[in-house]
């Protein structure tokens, strides 16, 4: 399996933007930075949840928000000097091993009854489910109540202080990196081939032997421990939770990311997180600056994400990144046809997604979703 | 006993808002497939612009009719925008309508700002069987049974009626017998838009509503509507009522901020009831 030059070209150009970038921005665009990449972790997940399992979760963030509270409750109870085999390590370091698995188990969990359902059955219970978090949240002492929790420290690990900006920045690129890379294996490991043909129609895939129902739990399960993984630096960073920090609209911004990179594609996730966050940021402050009204940045954010949607769902379903893969690929010839996200596992493969509609591999009906549910009547 | 009856009324009045968002939710459903995720938008445009017109001076009465309105022409953009290019997945459509309702946000919060609105709605109290109750609760009691009332004579005695229905059950033959599925689905979401329109005018006096209320009431109003499976307005009335009992129920004599839990529960549990009853039900695209 070759990787095509342009596409490691591109591969390395983003590395190396992403490590250079810390150095170069205000305390404002790292603020920017450190949103992006850790929301990118939770997007590559709905991505593959989307993509790969055709399944819809508009409750994505209260797995970024139980990792988050996961590692704050652990850090600022310093478990490490309870447990004897944990002495000396750094409680951060536990905070951010204990939050993907935690979060990861609880969606394991929510995920036995919830992935019964499917389509619009399953958007709604995973709306319940974000409601009802907020609910017990804000009931439980423990977690702060709805005041939240204050003073959570800064990363540190041993003598080394990460509490800072730019640090926070390569912390967070580098949990991006691991995230990124463990979808890549993912996606393109004998059970990632099985979860495109999922995808696909999750009839045929159980007739051709895959095991449906348990493939979509792990990918369920892992999209949630990335979002855990993020949350828990997303806490060391800002330093305080409380519930309001996660409303459901948030949940429903990570899918417009999703929608717009391109569902089932892992670099789609993190161009889609880009633009979106950055677009947003910068009428923001364009709100802000201007003279104008307080409420403009607000009404320029929803707009942002109510029109982004709403033409990349109509126009490009497929979402930009694989639309531009299916337009560029063919140009550079045939045999060199690979899409850059390393979701084709063999070339044969590839190809047929780069030279488009001969056979579906990820994202056919419609937003990469296949449209099901109690007798849903199809209207085309 | 006095008491149990007024908080019997009261959750059968909420329950009934809840009914009156779910059957916005149906009427779409059943005709274009679609689960409107912008009905509780409906609802939210029509309260805040029932309170703007009262302001300007409109009289009471007239001034819900306008705001009604307007909620039906927020259902008929929301439905250009969601069904109006062919060849858009229901799912797709779905999220296409949470984009719309985004945009409805950035809008609301231009025309009305980010804080809580109320409605004056009748005012007052009446007795009925000795049992004291907010004649605004009989009101949204009474326009709700109407409404249910109107909506199945119309889907099953009118043509109109019978040809959306027609689109939803098979949209191909429907066409072929010379029924012009988009108009239909246009129709379709003008009337959930109504339908949420008069939702939002009598909840509004109940509850304080900004641009974000719509989310509680759409799962509310799903909740209701799922108990009918999505297709049988009769069931999301008894549904709606249900919730609304247990959550009024919950309120007055359990823990308040469990209050909305209950809905939620209540939701998934009929959900993955109905799933594991009907293992087999989601269909796919060919």
């Amino acid at each position: 399996m070759r990787t095509p030059l342009p596409v490691l070209v591109g591969i390395a150009a983003t590395a190396v933007i992403g490590l250079v970038l810390p150095f170069v921005l205000d305390r404002g665009g790292l603020a920017l930075y450190i949103d992006v990449a850790l929301s990118a972790c939770v997007v590559v997940g709905i991505s593959l949840l989307m993509g790969f399992a055709g399944q819809v979760s508009l409750g994505q963030t209260v797995f970024f928000a139980i990792g988050g509270y996961t590692a704050a409750v652990l850090v600022l109870n310093d478990y490490t000097t309870a447990v004897p085999v944990l002495n000396g390590v750094p409680p951060a370091l536990v905070g951010m091993v204990a939050a993907p698995v935690v979060a990861g188990v609880i969606a394991l969990l929510l995920g036995i009854p919830l992935l019964r359902l499917h389509g619009h059955h399953l958007a709604f219970a995973t709306i319940a489910m974000h409601l009802i978090f907020l609910v017990v949240v804000q009931q439980s002492e423990p977690l702060g109540g709805s005041v939240g929790l204050m003073g959570i420290p800064g990363l540190s690990v041993g003598p080394f202080d990460l509490a800072g900006h730019q640090s926070m920045a390569f912390v967070s690129l580098g949990v991006l990196a691991l995230v990124m890379l463990v979808a890549h294996n993912v996606v393109a490991s004998r059970p990632g081939r099985a979860l495109r043909a999922l995808a696909t129609s999750e009839t045929a895939a159980e007739s051709a032997g895959v095991p449906v129902g348990r493939y979509k739990l792990l990918v369920f399960a892992l999209s949630g421990a990335f979002a855990g993984l993020a949350g828990s630096v997303w806490a060391y960073y800002v330093g305080y939770l409380s519930p309001e920090m996660f409303p459901v609209s948030m949940s429903i911004t990570f899918v417009v990311m999703a929608a717009v990179g391109g569902m089932g594609s892992i670099w789609g996730a993190l161009f889609g997180t880009v633009l979106i966050k950055v677009v947003v940021s910068s009428l923001g402050t364009l709100g802000t600056a201007s003279g104008m009204p307080d409420y403009a940045p607000a009404v320029m954010s929803y707009a942002v994400y109510g029109l982004v949607l709403v033409l990349v769902l109509l126009f490009l379903p497929h979402g930009v990144v694989p639309e531009i893969r299916d337009r560029l690929l063919p140009l550079l010839g045939p045999r060199r046809a690979r899409p850059p996200q390393g979701g084709g596992s063999t070339p044969r493969e590839a190809e047929s997604g780069a030279t488009a509609d001969s056979e579906p591999v990820t994202s056919q009906s419609g937003a990469g979703v296949q449209p099901s549910g109690h007798g849903a009547p199809g209207s085309s | 006993m006095t008491q149990f009856l007024m908080f019997l009324i009261n959750g059968i009045a909420i329950g009934c808002g809840f009914a009156l968002v779910g059957s916005g939710l149906v009427a779409v459903y059943r005709i274009t497939g679609v689960v409107n995720f912008a009905q509780g938008m409906f609802a939210v445009v029509a309260a805040l612009s029932a309170t703007s017109f009262v302001a300007m001076g409109v009289w009471h009465g007239l001034a819900e009719l306008m705001a009604i309105s307007v909620g039906g022409l927020a259902g008929l953009i929301t439905g250009v925008i969601a069904v109006g290019k062919r060849g858009t997945q229901p799912l797709t459509a779905l999220l296409v309508t949470l984009a719309v309702g985004f945009l409805a946000y950035a809008v609301e919060v231009l025309i009305w700002g980010e804080n809580p609105r109320s409605l004056a709605g009748l005012d007052g109290r009446a007795e009925l069987m000795g049992v004291p109750v907010q004649r605004q609760y009989l009101l949204v009691i009474a326009v709700t049974v109407v409404v249910f009332v109107l909506l199945w004579l119309f889907f099953s005695r009118t043509y109109l009626g019978k040809a959306l229905t027609a689109c939803a059950s098979n949209p191909y033959a429907a066409r072929v017998v010379g029924i012009d599925v988009t108009r239909m689905a246009f129709i379709a979401f003008a009337l959930g838009g109504v339908l949420g329109g008069i939702a939002g005018v009598l909840i509004a006096p109940l509850r304080p509503v900004s641009f974000d209320t719509d989310v509680s009431l759409i799962v509310g109003g799903f909740a209701a509507a799922i108990f009918g499976g999505l297709t049988r307005p009769m069931m999301a009335l008894l549904g709606g009522v249900l919730l609304g009992i247990t959550e009024v129920m919950i309120q007055a004599y359990g823990n308040a901020s469990f209050a909305t839990m209950g809905s939620l529960v209540f939701l998934l549990v009929i959900m993955i009831w109905q799933a594991t009853r009907r293992p087999t039900v989601h269909k796919e695209s060919v």
